[in-house]
């Protein structure tokens, strides 16, 4: 049968069961919708999850010495030069970028002008070393190494705290809301070996420095200053602390599936990995998927629905047709081009109802960002879009709608195929 | 044009009962032949219709149309035979209802090679069996014989060797079906063979040859009058 003679035929036949294919259309259209709607929602939370709360990299491997081992009180376990380059040098390690906390306290009290507004604070001061190669991309102002002591210290924060700063604390205590741009070049005092909330663990005098912002980071230290190594080793020997012995180092794999075996070989090593924010992350992920396949389970099962209702209105217009269907046989219709017609009229109810079905989930979700910007409060990581819609979920909406309606009208193609003309166009 | 030999059809009915509604028929029929078959009801007349213009392949002995054997043709080989070959005319015409007259008459084009000048054809035999002015008319707007004269036009389209009409004026009051009838008439002296299964006395009286079928034998077999629609031979 001819392309254009079944388009003729099938569109015929759709304008007469107008109703019928509406409701049909409809019913596929609430089953894709959902679907689209909560997968969309799934993939936008989950991307925020992953991109924004805990951004993690794949391809990262956080390596720690042992809390408690035989090793560590033996004298074993220590992340130091020669562990370094041993963790270097495991297959499938690109890079190793050691880090290393300043082991005395910090405060920072700051008292002036902060942003345009008057600000008089104090606060202690985590601070933690790492390489240069580690964070090079997120630094915009100078070069990210220790110029030595009286000299600014370069400084970067946490792209996070930066965020919860933003939607939490400066609202809170009605300051200026920063952006990483803004925070480039400000300078605040830090004071080392002092503390508000314990004594100073180290002898000596305090040190006084002056940090300078030079960028914001991911893989900067959450609650505290990523400062340079050298600057942290400086320090360390300056309060005479543990300068040899690193307290991390991170690991960059050639690829992400070489993760689990140098995961295992740093287990062999006696040291351990710090997993705790890609475990969070994939927990977060895990509960925003779970619900994900929940709801569209749910919107499976109304598809499912949609098929039989489809099952239904096809199997009626068959049975009201049967000698239309017969009249086409006696001049010249086969059993395939029959069930052509069925299958095709049944094509353009799914996808008139898968698209209709996505276009609306897409609108929807935009209405959904639309109220969220302008209802929600501005909570911590709170995304532009709470959806995100790839290609692919956009096409296999449509598809869906088109295998939905194609499943629903499988029997009711095959009963009008067997349509026994000369029963049918008797008397 | 049809060779039957030794054809039966059994079904079993509703109680199970095995029915022979044709019983070792054999028929020839020339091409070019106007053909009455008649019979009172459960005869096997549709039945024998239904054989010949292959919309029932469930059947014993030999078939042939137009040289075409129709024992073992599939699905598909006996619906082209059906597009190119037959046109059926039946008693309640069999009009799709959403399709104008001339949509109806190009119905057989969906389901054959199309001919380039389709619609010109499908147009032309509308005004020869005198609906040219209605052609965009749906079946609901017309009369009885202006629907059945639409049916003929369709089976009229692919240009058929053989015309099989079910009771083609059953539906019909006396001046309409004459109208019918000259047209078969009319169709008949171009060529065309017909095969008519009727009770009308004035179709079997235009017939040239009238087969008088009784529990699916064939028992009286004479030759027709011809006599023209409006009652002269």
């Amino acid at each position: 049968m001819r392309l254009d003679a079944l388009t003729r035929l099938v569109r015929l036949s759709l304008a007469r069961e107008r109703k019928g294919a509406f409701f049909s259309a409809f019913g596929v259209a609430m089953g894709v919708g959902a679907l689209v709607f909560f997968v969309g929602l799934g993939l936008g939370v989950g991307t925020v999850i992953r991109e924004k709360i805990f951004p993690t990299d794949a391809r990262l491997v956080d390596v720690v010495p042992p809390a408690v081992s035989l090793g560590s009180l033996l004298g074993g376990g220590k992340l130091d030069a020669p562990t370094v380059e041993r963790l270097r040098a495991l297959p499938g390690v690109e890079a190793a970028y050691r880090k290393m906390n300043v082991r005395v306290p910090a405060v920072t009290r700051y008292d002036g002008v902060f942003f345009g507004s008057k600000l008089r604070m104090g606060m202690e001061v985590l601070a933690l070393g790492v390489e240069p190669e580690l964070v090079k991309g997120d630094v915009q102002l100078g070069e990210f190494k220790d110029a030595g002591e009286g000299q600014p210290i370069p400084a970067l924060v946490s792209t996070r705290l930066l965020e919860l700063y933003n939607k939490t604390f400066a609202p809170a205590r009605k300051l200026p809301q920063l952006s990483a741009n803004m925070l480039v070049g400000f300078g605040f005092p830090v004071e080392f070996n002092r503390s508000y909330v314990a004594a100073a663990s180290a002898s000596g005098a305090t040190q006084s420095a002056q940090a300078q912002v030079v960028g914001a980071s991911d893989r900067a230290l959450l609650a505290g200053i990523t400062i340079p190594l050298d600057a942290a080793v400086r320090l360390n020997r300056a309060f005479n602390m543990d300068a040899e012995n690193y307290s991390g180092v991170t690991l960059i794999a050639t690829d992400p599936s070489q993760v689990p075996a140098i995961v295992d070989a740093v287990k062999g090593m006696g040291l351990e990995i710090d997993d705790q924010e890609r475990r969070m992350a994939e927990n977060s992920g895990a509960a925003v998927a779970l619900t994900t396949s929940a709801l569209a389970l749910l919107s499976i099962l109304i598809c499912v629905l949609a098929a039989v209702n489809i099952a239904h209105a096809l199997s009626a217009s068959v049975r009201a047709r049967a000698k239309e269907i017969g009249v086409m046989q006696a001049v010249g219709a086969s059993r395939a081009d029959v069930r052509a017609i069925v299958l095709a009229e049944a094509s353009v109810i799914g996808l008139a109802g898968g698209a209709s079905g996505t276009a609306a989930a897409l609108l929807l979700a935009l209405g959904v960002n639309r109220l969220a910007a302008s209802h929600l409060p501005n909570f911590p990581f709170k995304p532009d879009s709470f959806f995100s819609f790839p290609w692919p979920v956009v096409a296999g909406g449509v598809l869906l709608g088109l295998v939905a309606a194609l499943a629903g009208a499988y029997f009711p193609s095959r009963r009008a195929a067997a349509t026994d003309p000369a029963r049918t166009l008797a008397g | 044009m049809i060779q039957a030999r030794d054809v039966s059809k059994e079904y079993v009915d509703g109680d199970g009962t095995r029915v022979r509604v044709l019983d070792g028929m054999s028929l020839d029929v020339a091409e070019g032949e106007f053909v009455a078959v008649v019979g009172s009801s459960g005869s096997g007349k549709s039945t024998l219709l239904h054989l010949l213009g292959g919309l029932d392949v469930d059947y014993r002995g030999e078939l042939a149309v137009g040289g075409v054997k129709l024992r073992g043709m599939g699905d598909k080989a006996l619906a082209r035979f059906r597009n190119a070959h037959v046109g059926f005319v039946f008693q309640s015409f069999h009009l799709i209802p959403n399709l104008s007259a001339v949509e109806n008459v190009l119905l057989p084009s969906h389901f054959g090679a199309a001919p380039a000048d389709a619609r010109k054809r499908a147009e032309a035999l509308l005004e020869r069996v005198g609906l040219g002015a209605k052609k965009d008319r749906a079946p609901v707007r017309l009369s009885g014989g202006e629907r059945q004269r639409v049916a003929i036009a369709r089976a009229l389209f692919n240009q058929p060797k053989l015309l099989l009409c079910d009771e083609p004026t059953g539906n019909l009051d006396a001046a309409t079906g004459s109208g019918v009838i000259s047209l078969f008439q009319e169709l008949h002296k171009e060529g065309l063979t017909l095969l008519c299964v009727t009770h009308e006395e004035r179709m079997s009286a235009a017939a040239g040859r009238v087969l008088r079928l009784k529990d699916g034998r064939l028992v009286e077999e004479r030759a027709g009058s011809q006599v023209a629609a409006g009652g002269a031979p």
